[in-house]
């Protein structure tokens, strides 16, 4: 069966969800096509964070409906997302720090050579063969260099070196932004394009609209819990989209 | 990861050393190479050793366990107790194991179900089966003979080294294996660095904290058989203090009370190490206070110094 490209790659429908007396969600619809980078932008506690944390499986909504490729899908666990093709890359915690770049890298995913001992010869030569040759991350010459001992931006990178390699289909983007450099912050956008050749699609979460206006294709505004705008690129501008995350 | 453990081996060489060459030029006052000598730190060394290596286990996934030093005392009672009652004596070790694997599946679900601090989940089991010790050996010693088979297994010796020795050695390499190559393992490094980012992974980190609480139970029964074994006999006072001991052990050997790092070979050179400065402090006849202020300084000074290394290294 083929599936037409203009089929979503996922589709969230009336997505709702309450913590207690707090509406975080209601009745959101948001997708994601093929080959597309959306920016979902809101103001603190607009319930952009519920809405990934829901996608990846950490939550489950309290109703809606979930479509990948137009079928009819259900998240209840990080397990279901991951063979969704759903990545997220969270602010402060895409990896462990203490645990080496080969470690993370295939974190929950380990190769082995059965009876559950690792191929650990088989990852290192794959993780230096993707960050040399795919993220060219700068000043990273083994595998086994702790992931605290490298820069934000290179954390990042390999965040998303581990997305590509993956065949991830969406990556969530949790504020990637808020704790890098300004030179940083350049090359990951650079990332986030180079990934959208590979057929990455991507879910930006920002409060930067400088950031996301640069480098994503759709936006999708939220505010208290609902959508209040759903624009593209070429329709809007950075002032549109600051005054309607103002004036809701 | 490798820096404390460099360190610590850096550290555990040059003091070896110093006491060959001294014991070599003062054969009379300090008798460190002698067969004796020897023999009593390869049967010393085991006993904590082995505990050190489950309560390293689960430190490295960022938890503690309290318990052991009672788990090591109820497993000399229950194999003693079993073995009395006329049960095969390898029934009785997997009876003793197989409780202790209960206890140490219990203090994990409670930790993790409850959300609670470890620290008091195993100080409550502490207690607990410190009680049940009591209240089996009704403030009596206990003795155990198994045939000669099981103890010289146990306890005897293969090409003049020391089984104890051997069984920790032999221990520490499956440790090693499990912690350092296997799936599982890197799973305890990971919840225990960071545990949001292992659920965000997909690891089922309660899964694996449950596991590493079984498996510092088991060791600790593994050592109170090989302690009753080797003794003959267990009181029910026995083993106070060991929990505490096992964690200076593996903190000494590079391990973090915050979980996430750490070596197997720290723990087993951190073990080595405290019964070293026993033996060393014994043989220069120091009273006996000098050893409680020589482990707390070594302690502090480790600690102090495997944060500095961690902390540089990680800029």
């Amino acid at each position: 069966m083929t599936i037409p490209s203009s089929t979503p790659l996922l589709a969230l429908k009336g997505i709702s969800k309450q913590y207690g007396h707090v509406q975080a969600l209601s009745g959101v619809d948001f997708q994601i096509n093929r080959n597309e980078i959306v920016g979902l932008l809101g103001d603190n506690g607009a319930g952009k964070s519920t809405l990934v944390r829901i996608m990846s499986g950490v939550e489950f909504p309290d109703s809606g409906q979930v479509f990948r490729d137009g079928q009819p899908a259900t998240i209840k666990s990080r397990k279901d997302s991951e063979k969704l093709g759903i990545e997220t890359i969270y602010q402060d915690s895409a990896l462990v720090g203490s645990a080496s770049i080969m470690r993370n890298f295939f974190a929950g995913r380990e190769l082995t050579k059965g009876l559950g001992i690792l191929d650990t010869h088989k990852m290192n030569a794959i993780v230096m063969d993707i960050l040399v040759n795919m993220v060219r991350i700068s000043g990273i010459n083994s595998p086994d260099i702790l992931v605290e001992a490298l820069s934000g931006g290179q954390r990042q990178a390999v965040a998303i070196a581990r997305a590509v390699y993956f065949k991830t289909a969406m990556l969530l983007l949790d504020e990637p932004t808020s704790a890098l450099s300004v030179r940083e912050t350049a090359k990951l956008l650079e990332h986030l394009a180079e990934l959208k050749r590979e057929g990455v699609s991507a879910v930006f979460i920002t409060h930067n609209l400088y950031h996301a206006y640069e480098s994503c294709d759709r936006f999708t505004i939220l505010s208290r819990g609902q959508v209040i705008g759903s624009l593209a690129k070429a329709e809007t501008s950075v002032r549109e989209l600051n005054d309607l995350i103002v004036k809701y | 990861m490798r820096q404390p453990i460099v360190n610590i081996c850096l550290f555990f060489f040059v003091l070896q050393v110093i006491c060959i060459v001294a014991s070599l030029l003062y054969p009379n006052d300090f008798r460190y190479v002698s067969e004796t000598n020897i023999g009593l730190l390869l049967r010393a060394i085991p006993v904590l050793g082995i505990i050190s290596l489950g309560v390293g286990v689960l430190m490295i996934t960022g938890e503690y366990d309290l318990s052991v030093g009672s788990v090591y005392t109820l497993a000399g009672y229950s194999i003693a107790l079993l073995f009395g009652m006329g049960l095969p004596v390898w029934l009785a070790v997997i009876a003793t194991l197989a409780i202790a694997i209960a206890i140490g599946v219990t203090n994990g679900l409670i930790t993790v179900k409850f959300a609670i601090p470890s620290f008091i989940a195993t100080m409550g089991a502490m207690l607990v089966v410190r009680g049940v010790v009591r209240w089996l050996s009704e403030g009596r010693t206990v003795s155990f003979k198994p045939d000669e088979t099981f103890s010289g297994l146990l306890t005897g010796a293969f090409y003049g080294i020391e089984a104890p020795f051997i069984w920790f050695i032999g221990l520490a390499l499956l440790t090693g294996l499990l912690v350092h190559k296997s799936k599982l393992g890197n799973h305890f490094y990971l919840v225990g660095g960071h545990e949001k980012t292992a659920i965000a992974v997909g690891i089922n980190s309660h899964r694996v904290k449950v596991i590493a609480f079984a498996l510092a139970s088991l060791a600790a029964a593994i050592a109170g058989i090989l302690s009753i074994t080797r003794v003959g006999t267990a009181t029910p006072a026995q083993g106070i203090g060991l929990e505490l001991k096992a964690i200076a052990v593996c903190v000494i050997g590079g391990l973090f009370l915050s979980g996430g790092r750490g070596t197997v070979l720290g723990i087993v050179v951190g073990a080595c190490l405290m019964y070293m400065v026993e033996d060393v402090l014994l043989l220069l006849r120091a009273p006996g206070f000098y050893l409680d202020v020589f482990v707390g300084a070594i302690l502090v000074v480790a600690v102090i110094l495997n944060t500095w290394l961690t902390r540089k290294a990680g800029k």
